[in-house]
């Protein structure tokens, strides 16, 4: 049961991600911030960090293809960043203390690199002309502080989540 | 130097590097169509999305609905305010409209402005939000094809520009592509007519250029499709003119558009399909050519 579960939570993370990228961009006094929703990457970070780093990366591949061809149409750009984020997070995690809100802090400096990457990206490609100061504020601050309030109500129960799967799989092996 | 050969992570990385760099720019080339493998995998995302979609949109719905019955009381004031403006509107409207007729029985013309609508939810939005896209529940199984206008009750919102058999990708008219353009038109004294060519970031607004300079072009003014680019119907209303100000060489006017379309919740949206002649325009890749009197759709027809 709890085997399934880890790739369904991912999986309905990947879809429920777009439904609220419709909340945004919200406009307050005037001022317009985009909130990208950035769930699943997080849980990934979490799995990477609490239970496989090998299985995370190839989590990583697997939702950054199908990101990259359903949303993105550009090939190879979340398929190789999700698993690189992944992979980082793996290896951190191995040099430093488990408890949760230092894996949650890392979490999000891991999500703010990958928003600096990809704006960095789609600025050298010509899809977007803001400058850096109106990126900070009007995107990743806002972003950071969604998903930090995502983090905050669901970090526990990912990793409680994960915590059960990686007890069974002690069980199955002893 | 053979020493280097042996190091076959180096070499995996290398290679790896070359094949990323192949791929995006493979990606990045303006395609008209999806490649096989990508239709699949879009229309499979695109019938998990639809299902996770519909709870989601009937959640949004109710925050809505609220939403529009708190402002019921000021709504009402204004509308009883213009209800007494209607009834004159009315009759001089239902005396155009048997003028029109008149007209294009002399004229015996199709209308530009004649499209059947296709009704389609709005699944998915680009989570990133760095390019403008909103993906349909509508493909080419239902008659879409790329380049077709899709708008909302109160205006334009958009363009068709990639269809899998059973799901569409709308460019939203915030863009900064260059290869988007909208042939529009300013309903003044006189019409005047310029292309929609990406937005202004810091205020939010389209720009509205390559409008005639010795046309009078005031704020206020509607802009409209124009029904010239080929495949949109004519008169959908695009917005309202905020600003008139020469463009950069100086030989032509620009202005900013203030969309009349709301885009932060997009829900449920219609794709104009022309029933007029359709022209696939000059523009970008298009090919000019007669989209609806084609050799292939007319032999489709007699099949």
């Amino acid at each position: 049961m709890v085997r399934f579960l880890i790739p369904s939570v991912a999986v309905l993370l990947f879809l429920l991600e777009p439904e609220f990228a419709m909340l945004s961009p919200i406009e307050l006094s005037g001022h317009i911030y985009y909130l990208v929703p950035r769930f699943l990457i997080l849980y990934l970070i979490f799995i990477s960090i609490y239970y496989s780093r090998q299985r995370a990366v190839m989590y990583g591949l697997f939702f950054g293809v199908l990101y990259d061809v359903f949303y993105i149409d550009i090939i190879g750009l979340y398929s190789v960043l999700y698993p690189l984020i992944c992979f980082l997070a793996g290896s951190i995690v191995k040099v430093i203390h488990q408890h949760l809100v230092v894996t949650t802090s890392i979490s999000l400096i891991l999500v703010a690199i990958l928003e600096f990457v990809l704006y960095q990206f789609f600025y050298l490609i010509g899809f977007t002309s803001i400058p850096l100061v109106d990126f900070l504020q009007s995107r990743l601050l806002p972003t950071m502080i969604a998903n930090m309030l995502f983090l905050m109500i669901l970090g526990w129960a990912f990793k409680y989540l994960i915590n059960a799967r990686v007890l069974q799989r002690a069980r199955e092996v002893s | 130097m053979p020493h280097f050969f042996f190091n076959k992570k180096v070499i995996l990385l290398l290679v790896g590097m070359i094949f990323l760099v192949a791929l995006i720019s493979f990606s990045l080339r303006d395609r008209t169509n999806a490649t096989l493998p990508e239709q699949i995998i879009k229309d499979t995302v695109g019938v998990a999305q639809s299902i996770v979609a519909r709870p989601a949109n009937y959640i949004a719905g109710i925050f809505n609905n609220i939403d529009s019955l708190l402002n019921t009381y000021e709504e009402n004031k204004r509308l009883k305010a213009r209800l007494e403006e209607f009834a004159v509107v009315q009759t001089e409207a239902l005396q155009l409209k048997s003028d029109i007729k008149k007209f294009e029985q002399i004229e015996k013309s199709e209308s530009l402005k004649a499209f059947n609508p296709i009704q389609a939810t709005v699944i998915a939005r680009n989570p990133d939000q760095w390019e403008e896209k909103i993906i349909l529940d509508k493909g080419s199984s239902h008659g879409v094809t790329k380049n077709m206008a899709v708008m909302t009750a109160s205006g334009l919102i958009g363009k068709i520009t990639l269809v899998t058999p059973f799901t569409s990708e709308v460019e939203l008219l915030y863009t900064n592509n260059p290869n988007y353009r909208v042939s529009a038109m300013v309903l003044g004294e006189k019409e005047a007519y310029g292309l929609i060519e990406g937005f202004d970031e810091e205020r939010n607004e389209l720009i509205l250029k390559r409008i005639d300079s010795s046309l009078m072009v005031k704020e206020g003014e509607q802009v409209v499709s124009s029904g010239l680019g080929g495949i949109f119907p004519k008169g959908i209303p695009i917005g309202e003119i905020t600003e008139v100000s020469t463009d950069d060489y100086g030989l032509t006017k620009m202005a900013y558009v203030k969309p009349s379309a709301d885009f932060s919740i997009l829900e449920y949206v219609m794709i104009a399909k022309r029933t007029s002649t359709v022209i696939d325009g000059a523009d970008g890749n298009a090919t000019n050519e007669d989209l609806t009197n084609s050799p292939e759709d007319s032999e489709k027809e007699e099949e």
